[in-house]
């Protein structure tokens, strides 16, 4: 009884949010070559095989914060599976980063886009801003607004995609290849372009 | 420092101080700022929607967007644009279900003050011809013929370059209209009424959309920029800044004109009425130094303590019932049962949009 309510409590929170997900209307999938919080550069391409959530997401912004831990929930139901998460933090300190990630620990990458140039390539104009890519590494599905990542028809997406084959691809899944694990120091980089008290008056 | 050296630094400090429009005050740097936005269409019975002006998506030298986000009970929220001028907007819907919808948008961006150096210019600033022809086209409240031109021609006789034109307009603006403080919100801008009375006063929709119309009439690209007050004036004017983080009622537009060599240059005839006004004890002379600060200033720079929302003219507001042209999207729009509320009355809608600045 108390799982049953406690469901529906969580149902009736995301409801508010109004936000699904929404095959991608078409366009060139845009480059994403961005660090870590660590400095270690993590590039879209690197990650051809797997399932990508490419998330934009900021502290300040209240519906990111509140979906993380279904983002993660993802995650962690999906291991073992060709799935990854890379959440993109939209122009802010590394120690406000931090801060959050203090209180809300998160299992998967934190890439800084520094000056939100890489947010305004893939059009992040409205935050959160989701973007689920497939093994072939187009953008596959769009949402802008808060999610519950484990709920039962963004898993079927999520499903969907993994149940694809990759490009070329045998080894793909949980034989694919490893992101990018050449540090490039603390500076963000992306490249970029197509696969790339008085009253008013 | 001996104390003969010491009195005179302080003093030519306290000097400086005293001067308005300081210089040493301007910030050269990025700061950032965020305003949320709280939104509540009440009374309403059947569908609900509202739309929300964002910061101007368009990275410029003077602002750079950084992203918005919402939360509340909407149905459906997204950023939609007006078809001819590109203006931003949230858009948020409710079902007739839904007894009190409402939504908090949160917008953070990127400002730096803005000078045009008229010592150098850059031959490489140009604008195209469909530009030049979009920008120096009329609008429904702004034609460019009749008394527009007439009075235009007037002002900016002997005028050889498009630079001395649009200083020649600046000033007999200036010169000639009144910040009216019972003008309903910023305005709307008839530009054909406002000449005709022959006495012109308003708020800054009225009087920069009045020089926008006098530029435009004689082939000087120009337009509005609309947006909204976010911080206190740094150059010791009270009247050009907010007192408070609540900036509901903080809305101001400002415009720009485009000179080849410089490109858009930032200029604000209705603030220096507004200083001549508003700036204590209030009703200053033309011939007051912050009076003459100001409107030195203001023809080539704007002190960025203020968000651009848009450019845009005519603007039809997407899915609304009743969909009106506005002339201008600086106002949150909200409308229930099929009719647009009020936007100057923030009670018919209830909104209430605060701003602070973000340190690093």
């Amino acid at each position: 009884m108390l799982r049953l309510v406690a469901a529906l409590l969580l149902a009736a929170s995301f409801a508010a949010s109004a936000a699904e997900l929404k095959p991608w209307p078409g366009g060139p999938t845009p480059a994403l070559e961005l660090d870590d919080m660590a400095g270690q550069t993590h590039r879209l391409a690197d990650y051809r095989g797997k399932v990508v959530l490419v998330n934009f997401w900021a502290t300040w912004c209240e519906p990111c914060r509140a979906e993380m831990p279904s983002m993660d929930g993802l995650r962690r139901s999906l291991q073992g599976k060709p799935f990854e998460v890379l959440a993109v933090n939209l122009a802010e300190p590394l120690s406000r980063i931090e801060n959050f990630l203090g209180a809300v620990p998160l299992g998967f990458p934190l890439l800084r886009d520094r000056d939100g140039a890489v947010a305004k390539l893939w059009k992040a104009r409205l935050l959160p801003a989701s973007f689920l890519v497939g093994r072939d590494g187009r953008i596959r599905y769009v949402a802008y607004g808060e999610l519950d990542w484990t709920s039962q028809p963004v898993r079927a997406r999520v499903e969907e995609l993994l149940s694809e084959q990759g490009p070329g691809q045998r080894r793909a899944g949980r034989d694919a290849p490893p992101p990018a694990q050449k540090a490039r120091g603390a500076r963000a980089v992306h490249s970029s372009g197509g696969d790339r008290r008085t009253g008013p008056g | 420092m001996n104390r003969r050296l010491f009195l005179q630094s302080t003093s030519a400090a306290a000097i400086a101080q005293s001067l308005p429009w300081r210089s040493a005050f301007a910030q050269e740097g990025w700061r950032t700022f965020e305003t949320v936005t709280r939104v509540n269409v009440s009374d309403a019975f059947g569908v609900a929607r509202a739309w929300v002006p964002l910061p101007l998506e368009a990275d410029t030298n003077w602002q750079k967007a950084i992203g918005n986000s919402w939360s509340g009970n909407a149905s459906q929220a997204q950023i939609l644009h007006d078809g001819k001028y590109g203006v931003a907007m949230l858009y948020a819907e409710w079902p007739a279900r839904e007894a009190n919808p409402h939504i908090e948008v949160t917008s953070r961006f990127m400002t730096r003050d803005r000078a045009v150096d008229f010592a150098r210019p850059d031959s490489a600033l140009d604008l195209s011809a469909a530009d030049r022809k979009f920008f120096t086209a009329p609008t429904e409240l702004i034609p460019t013929d009749g008394i527009v031109r007439k009075t235009a021609l007037q002002i900016t006789k002997g005028a050889k370059t498009d630079v001395d034109k649009a200083r020649a307009i600046y000033e007999w603006v200036v010169d000639n209209t009144f910040r009216d403080p019972k003008t309903r919100g910023c305005g709307v801008g008839d530009v054909k009424s406002l000449l005709e009375s022959g006495n012109p006063g308003g708020k800054c929709a009225d009087l920069n959309a009045l020089y926008v119309g006098l530029a435009r009439a004689v082939g000087v690209p120009a337009r509005d920029v609309y947006g909204i007050r976010v911080a206190p004036s740094n150059h010791g004017y009270k009247s050009l800044g907010t007192g408070s983080p609540n900036v509901t009622k903080a809305q101001h537009c400002r415009a720009e004109f485009f000179a080849r060599g410089f490109g858009w240059v930032p200029v604000d005839p209705a603030d220096v009425r507004k200083v001549v006004l508003e700036e204590p004890p209030g009703n200053l002379a033309v011939k007051d130094e912050k009076v003459i600060a100001a409107r030195k200033r203001l023809f080539g720079s704007w002190e960025m303590n203020w968000l651009a929302y848009n450019m845009g003219h005519d603007v039809k507001l997407p899915h609304a019932s009743k969909a009106p042209r506005l002339p201008f999207l600086m106002y949150i729009n909200a409308e229930a049962d099929g009719e647009l509320r009020d936007q100057l009355e923030p009670d018919s809608v209830k909104y209430a949009i605060t701003a602070r600045e973000i340190s690093a």
